[in-house]
């Protein structure tokens, strides 16, 4: 994949959408306008309705031996006025009351049953609570007559000689814990989670229609395929115009949700207030992003299977519903963000966004939401990528899907970007959910073990027979150059300085100190662990399994992609992206790039793993051994070794040897190849 | 310079093109005849490689699709009749996008874009979007596309469909031009009166095979025809009655 090329394809789509009326008014205008005017409207219109209520006198009806002084109470104290008095109540009460309430001659009747006597009166109180004016008045009369109760206790109490504050053995009264911004952030928690997922949706909708089965359907799809282009710079191009116009338009949106509700709970008689932090709106950004690319990818998947616009429409309209009725999920009592929601796309992201909104995300959920979304992210981008490898899709095909499920293009003997990344999602999703098992169970040593070996080492190799790739291609085993073994050497020696210095930056979060704690720890330094198992699991084994993982399975397919730079720092990503803590995902992202230029230029994976083990041992040796840490980072061993790292980039330059076993890139015209 | 060897298509059951071969020399225009249906489009696809024949090989200017796909694309002009033209950008942009997809340095684009433009009568429109264009100047520009990188070889496939008189005969004097500056030709068109007018040697196309190739006076006489349209019924006709 070139990316000048991508990136003429995305800015000549981008410009093309950005003209159509239609996309930019559904994806910017309408919404800017719309919410604004909804809760206006609604507020305007509540708060008339609240107010014409306050005003209007309740009219009554009183039906048997009401008590008079009672009567007198509700007519005073809840502004009413008995339009029907009736000294015997109908046969049948409940039917007439509903009867004068549906024809607005009354709004609430009080009837107290016939020969009623005593110090107990019976009195219902008959409303329709599916009226509004009904219920309402229900409400005030109901007020009324349990103030004018507890005044005849009063009063009855004071005739026996008793204090009257007797009357009330207990003195209610509540409280709401909840400050105005936890309540107008519970507010906004049900419903900004499901009116993002819709936005993301639908501004994305109309452009990823426009961009595949309009431009099958106008015939501008065949012209672009006679260029020398690939198809997966194609759907690059257009994915990421999509995407471009979709996350602006979602955070358009954002900002006009958020003023409005500010607003909107400003004007609420609740006391709730509520107001977008940007911390909080980059968290539901970032939350909201992976559900994006997830959702773009589908809408191109699926609309390029569509040869006209009109067609289009009908095809894309169930992933609009579904991303609804996931959305909805925000408005359900009880729905958590758990192990299992997690796993759910789109579902998770609508909790995570909800639980970022009232407090309760940590940076543990976020990752875990992030990563698995990501993950479901790539497997609908590789849908999307394979549906515009399919020639017959895009040339208007009668049966598109039965052309996108057969094997005819599928890769064989050779790892491909989107086998890569495929095998990374999986291994996400198999380590996430069997670290969550192995854990609890089997500790830090059954964890690491799992880990390396189960989630890691052995899928690895399993993958290779599965696409049945050579090991020594997949992995690059082969024995380095002397040039490559004398970076290396420079390289272990100084590379750890990389990881460290990332490291020393990241402590100064407050979050990123008691990861490092707890990694302490799980490193033996409470002495859980001796040295040389610490140094077996935390160094040696990482060095082989991830190695084989990350510079061995997921950048030989990367490479494939005809870019060094996506193949390093696509690895990079992924392997910083196992490492969940964010903290640590930013220190592993940068000793990824490390090693994965490394294996590239070597051309072998023996290089990356002795600096890896030495880099973990380092680690190792760092919290086993006072003071050598502090001895190690001090500036000028640290310069040493930066300088060493320097050295030895520059030496493993091209230090591969020639290998003409290499794979060749992809057929640049995927279309016309086998 | 184009080279169709044993092309064929299938989709399932479905035989689209079989066992079709032809070649067509530098400085000849060659048509491609054949009703609805003959399969016309689809060996014209495989030749621009869109499309991966089922079996057989297409080379173009020495370059196959395995492997030399890019080499191939570059050494094509492909310009189709339904006018496909990106509405909402203008010519001008049109030229520059597809320039820059060829891979020519911005420094030389401009001026070819200039130079087309002039070429293809396109100044009174170029910056105005292709949408709001006539079916004509559309074509024009759609042209100047398919020559934006200069190819040595064109596939037409229907290039004077639905287009008036004057535009057509425009587009006819840009193909003469082209294969007097040397460039190979290969013309579909249901259009005899423009095969007769344009072609140096024609191929009979039905059901996905070549009923008959050569000049347009081979062909005729084989049909034992006075005209190639009388040609193209007594051959396409008797297969249909076949």
């Amino acid at each position: 994949m070139r990316p000048r090329i991508v990136l003429h394809i995305f800015r000549k789509d981008l410009v093309e959408t950005l003209r159509d009326r239609r996309t930019v008014v559904m994806a910017f205008v309408v919404p800017a306008l719309i919410y604004p005017l909804l809760f206006t409207l609604l507020g305007s219109v509540a708060t008339d309705k609240r107010g014409e209520l306050e005003r209007t006198q309740a009219r009554i009806g009183a039906w048997g031996p009401v008590p008079e002084d009672t009567l007198r109470a509700v007519e005073q104290q809840a502004r009413a006025e008995i339009v029907d008095r009736r000294a015997q109540p109908p046969p049948e009460p409940e039917a007439e009351a509903r009867r004068l309430v549906t024809s607005k001659k009354v709004h609430v009747v009080l009837l107290t049953p016939p020969d009623s006597s005593g110090p107990s009166i019976p009195v219902r109180v008959l409303a329709d609570s599916t009226n509004v004016d009904s219920d309402a008045m229900e409400r005030r009369v109901s007020r009324a007559l349990t103030e004018h109760g507890a005044e005849i206790l009063r009063r009855r109490m004071t005739a026996l000689g008793q204090d009257a504050a007797a009357a009330t053995p207990l003195d209610v009264r509540e409280d709401d814990l909840a400050d105005a911004a936890r309540r107008g952030a519970s507010f906004a928690a049900a419903l900004l989670p499901y009116l993002l997922l819709v936005l993301v949706a639908t501004s994305g909708f109309y452009a990823a229609l426009d961009l595949t089965a309009g431009e099958k359907e106008r015939g501008t799809l065949q012209t672009l395929l006679t260029a020398p282009v690939r198809s997966v710079e194609i759907v690059a191009g257009k994915y990421l115009a999509v995407l471009a116009l979709t996350l602006a338009a979602t955070v358009c949106n954002l900002g006009s949700i958020a003023l409005t509700l500010s607003r909107a709970t400003a004007a609420m008689e609740t006391g709730a207030r509520f107001s977008l932090g940007l911390s909080s709106a980059g968290a539901i950004f970032l939350t909201v992003l992976p559900a994006a690319l997830l959702i773009v990818a589908l809408l191109m998947a699926v609309g390029v299977l569509a040869r006209s616009y009109r067609e289009g429409q009908s095809y894309l309209m169930p992933i609009l519903l579904l991303v609804m009725v996931a959305g909805f999920a925000s408005f359900l009592p009880g729905a958590e963000l758990t192990p299992g929601t997690a796993l759910v796309p789109l579902l998770n992201v609508t909790l995570l966004v909800h639980d970022i909104l009232v407090g309760k995300a940590g940076a543990t959920q976020v990752t875990v939401v992030w990563a698995v979304s990501l993950a479901w992210a790539v497997l609908g981008i590789l849908l999307a990528a394979r549906v515009f490898q399919t020639e017959q899709v895009l040339l208007s095909g009668e049966k598109p899907w039965r052309d996108v499920l057969s094997p005819g293009v599928r890769a064989g003997r050779a790892l491909t970007p989107g086998n890569a990344l495929s095998f990374a999602a999986v291994l996400l999703v198999l380590s996430f959910y069997g670290s969550a098992l192995v854990e609890p169970r089997g500790g830090v040593v059954a964890l690491i073990l799992a880990s390396q070996l189960g989630f890691f080492l052995v899928p690895s190799l399993l993958w290779c027979r599965l696409f049945r790739v050579p090991l020594r291609e997949a992995l690059q085993l082969r024995w380095p150059t002397r040039r490559g073994w004398a970076a290396t050497v420079l390289l272990a020696a100084g590379g750890w300085s990389v990881g460290a210095v990332a490291w020393e930056q990241l402590l100064r979060f407050p979050g990123a100190r008691a990861y490092s704690d707890w990694l302490g720890e799980l490193l033996g330094k409470q002495g859980q662990l001796g040295l040389g198992t610490a140094l077996l699991l935390v160094a040696l084994l990482p060095a082989v399994a991830e190695e084989a993982t990350f510079r061995g399975v997921v950048l030989a397919g990367l490479r494939r992609s005809g870019s060094r730079w996506i193949a390093v720092v696509g690895s990079a990503l992924v392997f910083g992206l196992f490492h969940v803590n964010p903290y640590h995902v930013l220190a592993a992202t940068a000793v990824g790039l490390l090693l994965g230029w490394v294996a590239l230029e070597s051309g072998s994976i023996l290089p990356g793993m002795l600096i890896h083990l030495v880099n973990n041992g380092a680690q190792v040796l760092f919290d086993r051994i006072p003071g050598l840490g502090d001895r190690l980072q001090s500036p000028w061993v640290l310069a040493l070794a930066l300088s060493s790292t320097a050295a030895g980039l520059l030496l493993v330059r091209r230090s591969r040897r020639p290998a003409p076993e290499e794979p060749p890139g992809p057929a640049p015209v995927s279309l016309a190849s086998p | 310079m184009i080279e169709a060897r044993g092309l064929s298509k299938r989709y399932g059951e479905v035989v689209a093109a079989s066992d079709v071969s032809f070649t067509v020399s530098t400085g000849e225009v060659v048509g491609l005849l054949g009703p609805n249906g003959a399969g016309k489009t689809t060996v014209l696809r495989m030749l621009a490689g869109v499309l991966t024949p089922t079996s057989g090989e297409v080379r173009v200017a020495g370059h196959g699709t395995e492997g030399e796909a890019f080499q191939l694309k570059r050494a094509l002009g492909f310009l189709t009749g339904d006018t496909a033209l990106y509405q909402r950008l203008t010519p001008r942009e049109v030229l520059r996008y597809f320039g820059r997809l060829h891979d020519i340095p911005e420094a030389a684009l401009a001026p070819r874009i200039e130079a087309l433009v002039a070429r293809f009568r396109l100044t009174e429109f170029a910056d105005r979007q292709c949408g709001k264009l006539s079916a004509g100047q559309k074509q024009r520009a759609n042209i100047a596309r398919a020559f934006i990188h200069d190819p040595p070889a064109l596939i037409l496939d229907e290039p004077t469909t639905a287009l008036d008189v004057v535009t057509g005969r425009f587009l006819l004097g840009a193909f003469r031009e082209a294969r007097a500056a040397g460039k190979a030709i290969l013309l579909s068109t249901h259009v005899l009166g423009d095969a007769e007018a344009l072609c140096d040697r024609v191929i009979l196309l039905h059901r996905g095979r070549v009923l008959d190739q050569g000049t347009i006076a081979e062909v005729c006489a084989r049909a034992g025809a006075r005209t190639l349209t009388d040609a193209f019924l007594a051959r396409v006709g008797d297969e249909v009655a076949a």
